[in-house]
């Protein structure tokens, strides 16, 4: 029962808590955008502690219809994204979705998220799942 | 009234003056200006004035080439259903305009133009939506695909529509640069990727500085 009533709380207080996974997840956030804003991008930092490389193949949440996995690239002065299939984290290493570089990309939801509020992602990593709260902040 | 010169000041002036003449003398023969090594900017070569074009902004007003000559104008393009660069970029311009406010009048701030490369979806209404959120004084500016071409093609700006995943959800490739146009309207300077605001206000001080010198 103790041990159930622990894996709730890591499920609900996500954010920087690894599920007897070897995965840690800190620094999770959406940035805030314009009202007439129809995408959104997530950030966040995931480390693995690990000796085996761990691959996310997904992200689902909650709060959005659907998440991309997403890469911004300057190349040659031009700016573009494109789709990721999957993201490797290598083992004792950590990956870094960033401005500019590695995001989570979501339509925007009807009701405006601004600075302060908090959605859910779940991290899909195989058959390993984790929930992850991401902090709505209003950035550079 | 009357003037009188102590002793030791006249005497201090007769030793100064002809100080006085040489750097005078030296100012003459001093060659021009050197343009200045910038961090993070290019300086053109000499500066490209641009041709006619007309656009809108995001209150409904033309925007034409007569618009960027009441000062210096930063201007980048991107589109606004863009959520990692683009905001990315404004936020830079920002702060690169925190950066320079308290260095000079703020009449005397350089402006900031957000041009979108994406006609089809960012309306003058979307803009007015989308700009002042990032700041009151940025202007947005659009336009039909033939007249955005017509600024971008004289700048050197890329811009396509990519991936086309549904109907209203496509992306556009654009290029990640920051224009500068000086205060007679001409492309004088760009600024690549990394945009870093300190580095940039620092660059433009320096291209302001020497332009005010050379006129
Ligand atoms: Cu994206």
């Amino acid at each position: 029962m103790k041990r159930i009533l622990l894996a709730c709380t890591l499920l609900v207080f996500g954010g920087s808590v690894t599920a007897e996974s070897s995965i840690n997840v800190t620094n999770a956030w959406v940035r805030e955008a314009p009202p007439s804003a129809r995408m959104l991008a997530a950030y966040m930092t995931i480390e693995n502690s690990g000796d085996e490389e761990r691959v996310l193949s997904a992200v689902t949440s909650p709060d959005f219809g659907h998440v991309m996995l997403h890469k911004s690239e300057v190349v040659d002065g031009v700016a573009r994204m494109s789709h990721v299939g999957e993201l490797a984290i290598p083992a004792q290493g950590r990956l870094e979705l960033a401005p500019g570089s590695y995001h989570l990309m979501m339509p925007a939801p009807k009701e405006r998220l601004t600075e302060g509020d908090q959605v859910t992602f779940e991290l899909v990593f195989g058959d390993d799942r984790l929930s992850v709260q991401a902090d709505v902040r209003k950035k550079p | 009234m009357k003037i009188s010169i102590s002793g030791t000041l006249n005497q201090a002036l007769r030793r100064i003056i002809p100080l006085l003449c040489a750097a005078a003398l030296l100012a003459a023969c001093t060659p021009p200006p050197e343009p200045p090594q910038l961090s993070r900017g290019t300086l053109l070569p000499s500066p490209k004035p641009l041709l006619d074009f007309t656009l809108t902004d995001h209150t409904g007003a033309a925007f034409t080439r007569a618009n960027l000559t009441d000062g210096w104008t930063f201007a980048f393009f991107g589109y606004t259903h863009c959520p990692d660069v683009c905001p990315t970029t404004l936020a830079s311009l920002v702060q690169l305009r925190r950066q320079l406010e308290g260095t000079m009048p703020s009449g005397e701030l350089p402006g900031t133009v957000f041009i979108s490369v994406d006609p089809e979806r960012d309306t003058p209404e979307q803009l007015a939506e989308f700009m002042p959120y990032f700041h009151p004084e940025f202007l947005g500016v659009t336009g039909d695909e033939e007249q955005i071409l017509t600024v971008t093609r004289q700048l050197g700006i890329l811009h396509a529509k990519a991936e086309d995943a549904g109907a209203d959800d496509y992306l556009v490739d654009h290029s990640a640069a920051i224009i500068l146009f000086d205060p007679d309207g001409a492309f004088h300077a760009v600024f690549g990727v990394p945009h870093d605001p300190v580095a940039m206000a620092g660059d433009f001080l320096a291209l302001k500085h020497y332009y005010e010198a050379i006129q």
